[in-house]
């Protein structure tokens, strides 16, 4: 049995009757705050400076994709699909595309070269996230020097990706069948010092951050998830491997080409805030020498761009898993026979992850919120893709957060609760 | 270990530099865009069968095909709709389609202009006057988005 | 018995009662679909949990088919020292259409208590023995009865019900 203690942070009652006893501030972040890019209502339930209880509100940016997708073509999702989230698009496309394979009965027809294509697509995508993260982290934290240093060398994977891909971020190189554009021997050639330049500058970053005090101090210890803790809220990808669970898509079912690259699983032990930052730095290297590996594979793989699938897809369901820079990205597709998928379902990582960073605000400072709430990586595009509604969505969107404008100016007024 | 101004050096070094922006011009012309970067589609007018595929696959929906029967007919394409995905290039069967890789006509800046059609092909009777008709027409209505914004913020 | 369920038995380590299971399948190496009745659910995943020791669930999938709801519970056999997950999917089918019911897996995993949620929010299907069975993601004034990743609602029809909330909204100010 699962006890109280370890409830799901998913649940808040509207008139507020859930606050824990001992609380006496209440404290409500979002959707809308400037430290939150993102739309979440978090409320923070406080016992003087010490947090007694965090939970989460969701729902304020869906854009109903799932029910999008049903409405579309296979051949028209693949395009659809990178817009789950707005980084981590190719491993979500990434996914798609072998689902959709598996259902065809295509997989063996995909050349080496594409897969090793595709794999560079997504190992470049994680630098690039890696190192934006760990910037925003530093600038939580109040080391506004690592932000600003961070994004200057992350340009560098930036023009590697658009110098493949022909977009900074959403590279969108997969197809069914495999890939749409070839990495030619000048482009690799182009590529291969800057990457060898970044891993210099990664290794200056890991430096930095395990070295410096005003940094270290500020993330050591703080938001601890125990290993018991990790195994009872399921986080996946680097929040659990920071806790000693060591599981990486890429290893525990290796996908695409992943077994015949040399490279380690990095993981940690501590579980806390710094160990959550190593595991990124770490795979930040460990991609970038991956990245490395597929450049040198590509001199000699061989084999045909795209295969050709056809616009409809034989019956049958199949479920698709892949490491997305923030953990494990699962879909589960069904086809019927026609041009269009009778139900297509994605959970990103970010949704697997709030409820144990939440555990970890569990008796914390309130001045920690920041670095511990931006561990997991926040990305409520991830998180709330599901829903209805097509053009409106903006309309719809700004409603809501006028309900919640109206609520906090009723509560400002009347003196009370939020809710 | 813990030390402290283990960034100095870095620091430093930037601060000797001065700024980045002064010499923005020259960098940019130091590293051009990329000569495959992603922009709108473009049809070659003696090569499409008008057969529609491009119409099909489109994920945005930004393409529009009108026509009497296989020679007369048009293609017209809602360019701030267009997201660069290549899906049109990708699957014509007749290599019609190539991508605009000159920035400067690109949609790049002209991402402010809703009412924005362009006529891809014309083909047959659609030549000349009837094409621009039907593009006049779109664009006095406003195109998609601002029907639908116009309708909702009338029922309000 | 199939060679499927000897197979997974051998991974797993426990023997399954033969009630429990209604089949096994195996979908590729290493990777399993297991499918039970709603009122035998509770048992077996308590069975997966404690003797075989399963603690990850990715996600849960409903499903809509002709006559009834399928439930997925995508959960993650986890073997630590070869850093390898066997992905298992816990399929609970005929739930029936009308009244969709099935029994709240919650015990087991905290992770269960959104993903559930979002089930039932979007196709109606009532988890039992859930504590707080209410709305995750629909916006509080979106209509009780509309279950909007059911196959009788089409586009149009939802986009009609989510400008009339806008509208409805837009003049109570």
């Amino acid at each position: 049995m699962v006890e109280e203690t370890f409830r799901s942070r998913f649940r808040t009652e509207v008139d507020g009757s859930d606050a824990p006893p001992g609380a006496d501030y209440h404290m409500f972040i979002g959707p809308q705050h400037p430290w939150c890019e993102e739309p979440a209502h978090f409320i923070i339930h406080l016992k003087g400076e010490r947090v007694v209880e965090a939970n989460i509100r969701i729902g304020f940016n869906f854009r109903g994709m799932e029910k999008a997708m049903e409405a579309r073509t296979w051949r028209q999702n693949t395009m659809l699909i990178p817009r789950a989230c707005g980084i981590c698009s190719a491993v979500h496309q990434n996914i798609y595309v072998r689902v959709v394979e598996r259902l065809a009965g295509i997989e063996d027809q995909i050349s080496e070269r594409a897969r090793l294509i595709r794999m560079f697509s997504c190992e470049a995508e994680r630098i690039h996230s890696h190192m934006l993260w760990y910037g925003i982290l530093a600038h939580d934290a109040g080391f506004d020097t690592m932000l600003h240093i961070s994004w200057r060398d992350r340009e560098i994977i930036m023009d590697i990706v658009e110098d493949l891909s022909g977009n900074r971020v959403n590279p969108a190189l997969m197809l069914p069948g495999g890939v749409k554009r070839d990495i030619p021997k000048e482009k690799a050639d182009r590529t291969r010092p800057k990457i060898n330049d970044l891993i210099k500058k990664v290794e200056y970053h890991k430096k930095v951050f395990v070295e410096e005090a005003s940094i270290r101090n500020r993330l050591e210890d703080v938001g601890v998830l125990t290993k018991d803790d990790a195994k009872k809220t399921t986080p996946n990808g680097p929040t659990g491997r920071a806790s000693g669970l060591p599981f990486d898509v890429r290893k525990a079912s290796p996908y695409e080409l992943y077994d015949q690259l040399d490279w380690n699983l990095v993981y940690y032990t501590e579980g806390d805030i710094l160990a959550t930052t190593l595991v990124r730095l770490d795979e930040t290297l460990e991609s970038l020498r991956m990245c490395n590996q597929i450049l040198d594979k590509l001199e000699t793989a061989e084999g045909e761009l795209l295969a050709r699938v056809r616009p409809r897809i034989p019956a049958g369901e199949y479920f698709g898993r892949g490491e997305a820079p923030r953990g494990e990205d699962v879909h589960y597709g069904i086809a019927n026979g026609t041009d269009k998928p009778e139900r297509y379902k994605i959970r990103a990582p970010s949704l697997g992850n709030i409820d144990a960073t939440l555990k970890r605000m569990d008796g914390e400072y309130i001045a920690d919120m920041p670095v511990v709430l931006r561990s997991y990586d926040p990305c409520f595009s991830c998180t709330n893709r599901v829903m209805i509604v097509n053009d409106t969505t903006g309309e719809k969107l700004i409603i809501g957060q006028d309900e919640f404008a109206h609520k906090a100016i009723k509560a400002k007024k009347y003196n009370r609760p939020f809710f | 270990m813990k030390k402290i101004l283990v960034m100095t050096g870095e620091v430093l070094k930037n601060q000797a530099k001065g700024p980045v922006t002064k010499h923005v011009l020259k960098r940019l012309e130091e590293n051009p865009a990329p000569e495959d970067i992603r922009t709108i589609p473009i049809i070659i007018e003696d090569r499409c069968i008008l057969c529609g595929t491009c119409v099909a696959v489109c994920p945005t929906h930004c393409l529009e095909m009108e026509k009497d029967d296989k020679d007369n007919g048009m293609i017209i394409m809602h360019t701030p709709q267009c997201m660069w995905c290549g899906h049109c290039q990708t699957y014509c069967p007749k290599d019609a389609i190539h991508i605009d890789r000159n920035p400067a006509t690109s949609v790049l800046f002209s991402y402010n202009v809703r009412q924005d059609y362009s006529i891809l092909t014309a083909k047959g009777s659609f030549k000349g006057e009837k094409a621009d008709k039907k593009i006049e027409e779109k664009v006095a209505k406003g195109g998609k988005k601002l029907e639908e914004l116009e309708k909702f913020r009338s029922g309000k | 018995m199939s060679n499927e369920l000897k197979e997974l038995e051998d991974i797993l380590k426990i023997t399954f009662s033969k009630d429990l299971v209604k089949e096994v399948k195996k979908v590729e190496e290493g990777h399993f679909d297991i499918l039970t009745t709603p009122d035998k659910a509770y048992d077996l995943m308590k069975i997966l949990t404690e003797e075989a020791g399963i603690y990850h669930l990715s996600t849960v999938t409903a499903v809509e088919r002709e006559k009834e709801f399928n439930v997925f519970y995508h959960i993650q056999h986890r073997i630590e020292e070869e850093f390898r997950e066997v992905p298992i999917n816990f399929i609970v089918t005929g739930i029936n259409k009308d009244k969709p019911k099935t029994p709240s897996l919650l015990d087991f995993f905290v992770a269960a208590d959104y993903y559930e949620r979002e089930c039932y929010d979007f196709f109606g299907i009532y988890f039992e023995n859930h504590p707080f069975m209410q709305r995750l993601i629909l916006p509080e004034k979106w209509p009780d009865d509309v279950r909007p990743m059911l196959k009788e609602y089409g586009w149009e029809e939802l986009k009609e019900i989510t400008l009339g909330i806008a509208k409805q909204i837009s003049e109570n100010d």
